[in-house]
């Protein structure tokens, strides 16, 4: 009986399990998961309007990528400390 | 204990309180049971039975009581979750509009440079003509290294 009485005491202290709550880390907005493109590359030509055309292009473009690049930074320290801030 | 998160409060509560004070009844009713002769047979069992009863009831108590703590734990945290979800969704509908409209400016200011180009294409093409071995590095500058 005794040993009846402590085996459905460990039993029951065996079951005495948390379950946590779920949490998922958000997701990026999907402007930000686009590649950079390649750099436009200059036809044949002798003039150099064209040439300044694909060059400033090229410049407009890295501008871009590098505003991607500042926002995934942006994003992720920001949602890192909301995520952080739930304890 | 986890088959416990499906049982409703208030029914924890009330199997808890029945049994605990089903067992003390019991114990109780024993000591009555030795006044009474054709009953005193039972008197025993039912001090054993009774004992017993109230020892399951406080032991259930205790995880009844460790069961709130976690429920109300869980409900806290689940509260915090819930507000993180909203300002993680608030921010991130902010940084997608800041991105967006920056964009958006760097895209005008390329559209206002290729207009000044135009304007001043047959000075600068008259001026100066552009060697193809010239072309050739720049485009090679701009190809970068492939993987």
């Amino acid at each position: 009986m005794k040993k009846l009485l402590l085996l459905t005491v460990i039993l029951l202290a065996g079951c005495a399990t948390s379950v946590p709550v779920e949490r998922k880390f958000p997701d990026a907005p999907q402007e930000l998961m686009e590649k950079c493109p390649e750099l436009k590359q200059t036809e044949q030509t002798s003039k150099l309007s064209e040439v300044l055309k694909v060059v400033t292009e090229n410049y407009s473009q890295y501008q871009e990528c590098k505003l991607e690049v500042y926002t995934w930074i942006e994003w992720y320290s920001t949602q890192k400390q909301i995520f952080d801030s739930v304890k | 204990m986890w088959m416990l998160s499906f049982v409703p409060d208030s029914w924890l509560h009330f199997a808890v309180i029945a049994v605990l004070a089903a067992g003390v009844a019991l114990y109780g009713v024993s000591f009555v049971l030795a006044f009474l002769p054709p009953f005193r047979l039972y008197r025993e069992p039912a001090r054993i039975i009774g004992t017993l009863l109230a020892l399951v009831g406080i032991y259930f108590y205790g995880s009844y009581s460790t069961e709130m703590e976690w429920r109300s734990k869980v409900e806290e945290q689940q509260a915090k979750v819930a507000k993180a979800e909203a300002e993680s969704k608030d921010a991130n509908t902010k940084i997608k509009t800041v991105y967006v409209d920056r964009v958006k400016v760097v895209k005008e200011k390329q559209v206002v440079i290729e207009k000044q180009i135009v304007e001043v294409a047959a000075k600068m093409d008259a001026k100066c003509e552009v060697i193809p071995e010239a072309l050739d590095i720049l485009n090679d500058a701009a190809a970068g290294v492939k993987k």
